[in-house]
């Protein structure tokens, strides 16, 4: 049972609602794709109304409308970034040398937290925790050789149009292998995770609907 | 194919959904139990919220998401009565769409759960993702109605306020993003989370790395972390029932019998390929 729902009455149409919708979404496993396309839309159609209210109650009016109506003067870069925003949705009618201005912040300050952090806060401690030290137990030196062995073979694995000996070949084969059976171990973690939501939705219709609670 | 198997063929997920709900409907049976019979992820993650110390300021970055948040539901409810139980201040806050909703349907849940509303904090939506991360670590902006202490501490101090950072992993944002983005900028604090198993080969590194404190990233750890659990009277702010292992052991069943028919195919039709291939 997910409890999302109380007993008001709002509660209980939303359980309808959404018992409902579920039972379309499951009713496509028998080829009935009408009503499942309709599905499709309400939850595309919810998921863009919920955006636009974050962005409104959250992100618009709180932290860019209300600052510069307090103090206009008092918080220029507000007025930058409005501007950058302005010149993105005015992109297709002007120049090439403006509209990119704001593409190109929004991806170098992507890529600068992103390269950063990924340095900072992964690589350099993975590195230190993954060097061997004296007196550390035979599994921990073993576990480290492992992954430098297994992150050699798969970097391989990438390096593409360089001409290679016999050896590279078979060590890039080896890191493609590998990384093929990191993607199907991640893919059944992947199919837990959808089995449960699968579980939790048949739970759902008996026990929040249907109140069969065994 | 013969044209009665196609349509067995065909009706086999539906097949499936029904064995599905009567596998719900089935007792639960003594030999199947979710909980992992080595608790000592469960133990890492008592020992860790064990050492928060007093009424612990928690910062919970709430951004699971729709496709497995029914996996780490019940966990996440367990440990945020269990930290309400420890006399815990939880201040939510969302970098994505989906977590702000789901944090949102589980704030209303605590306000219909009569939990104290002294000791929550709505931070709401923080939009830029890893930029948004690092906003927060610079300034928190607070909205409260009333007197509202815990807000008060929060708009004064920052995140310096908190003892502990919770983060509730989905798939767009999860303890990764935490660990590069916050980590770094705010010293030594404690990052505990509650991620689906599908973060698990991501986040591992980062435990043995010692960046986590401590991780329930499966629904077996999950399970064993609330076994551990006397919440009394907060019970009531945990999951109603708890999942139900038989449906999840016959799905994985299913998976694997489909998975094996698919390559067993694969291997029969290899055969008959270099069978027809051989001379005479």
């Amino acid at each position: 049972m997910s409890g999302f729902f109380g007993t008001s009455v709002a509660d209980i149409a939303a359980t309808w609602v959404a018992a409902i919708v579920t039972l379309i979404v499951f009713g496509s496993l028998l080829g009935e794709r009408r009503a499942f396309g309709w599905t499709q839309h309400l939850l595309a159609g919810l998921a863009t109304g919920f955006l636009a209210l974050i962005a409104l109650t959250e992100v618009i009016g709180p932290r860019l409308v209300a600052p510069i109506a307090a103090d206009p003067s008092g918080r220029p870069e507000l007025w930058v970034g409005l501007a950058l925003v302005a010149s993105a949705a005015a992109a297709p009618w002007l120049p090439r040398q403006i509209s990119v201005i704001p593409v190109s912040v929004a991806i170098g300050a992507l890529a600068a937290f992103a390269l950063g952090g990924a340095v900072i806060g992964t690589l350099l401690p993975q590195i230190d925790a993954a060097i061997v030290r004296p007196g550390g137990s035979a599994a921990a030196t073993i576990g480290g050789a492992l992954a430098v062995v297994v992150t050699g073979l798969v970097l391989v694995g990438f390096l593409h149009g360089i001409p290679r000996g016999r050896v590279l070949t078979a060590a890039a084969g080896a890191g493609r292998w590998l990384l093929i059976g990191g993607i199907g171990g991640w893919l059944g973690f992947l199919i837990l995770s959808r089995l449960i939501l699968l579980v939790d939705r048949v739970g759902f219709l008996l026990g929040d609907w249907l109140g069969l609670v065994p | 194919m013969t044209e009665r198997a196609r349509r067995l063929w065909r009706l086999a997920p539906v097949l499936l959904v029904i064995a599905l709900a009567v596998a719900w409907q089935v007792p639960d049976v003594g030999w199947l139990d979710l909980a992992s019979p080595d608790a000592e992820v469960a133990e890492r993650m008592t020992a860790a919220l064990d050492a928060l110390g007093e009424e612990p300021r928690v910062l919970v970055g709430f951004d699971a998401d729709i496709g497995t948040y029914a996996e780490t539901r019940p966990t996440v409810r367990a440990m945020i009565a269990d930290l309400l139980a420890r006399d815990a201040r939880l201040a939510f806050v969302s970098l994505t769409a989906e977590g702000r909703a789901l944090a949102s349907a589980e704030l209303a849940r605590l306000d219909r759960g009569e939990a104290n509303p002294a000791r929550l904090l709505d931070l709401g939506f923080i939009p830029g993702a890893e930029a948004g991360l690092v906003d927060l670590t610079r300034r928190i902006r607070v909205s409260y109605e009333g007197d509202h202490a815990f807000a008060r501490e929060v708009e004064a101090t920052g995140i310096g306020t908190f003892d502990a950072v919770l983060v509730i992993g989905g798939n767009d944002l999860g303890p990764r993003s935490w660990v590069e983005q916050v980590a770094p900028r705010i010293g030594e604090i404690p990052f505990i989370a509650v991620t689906p198993t599908v973060l698990l080969p991501e986040v591992q590194p980062y435990l043995g790395a010692g960046s986590l404190q401590a991780v329930l990233g499966t629904p077996r750890d999950g399970a064993a972390y609330r076994e551990t659990l006397a919440l009394g009277n907060l019970e009531r702010l945990t999951d109603p029932i708890e999942p139900r292992p038989l449906p999840v052991l016959l799905g994985m069943l299913v998976a694997v019998a489909v998975l094996g028919q698919a390559l067993g195919t694969r291997v029969l039709g290899e055969l008959r390929a270099a069978r027809s291939r051989e001379p005479g």
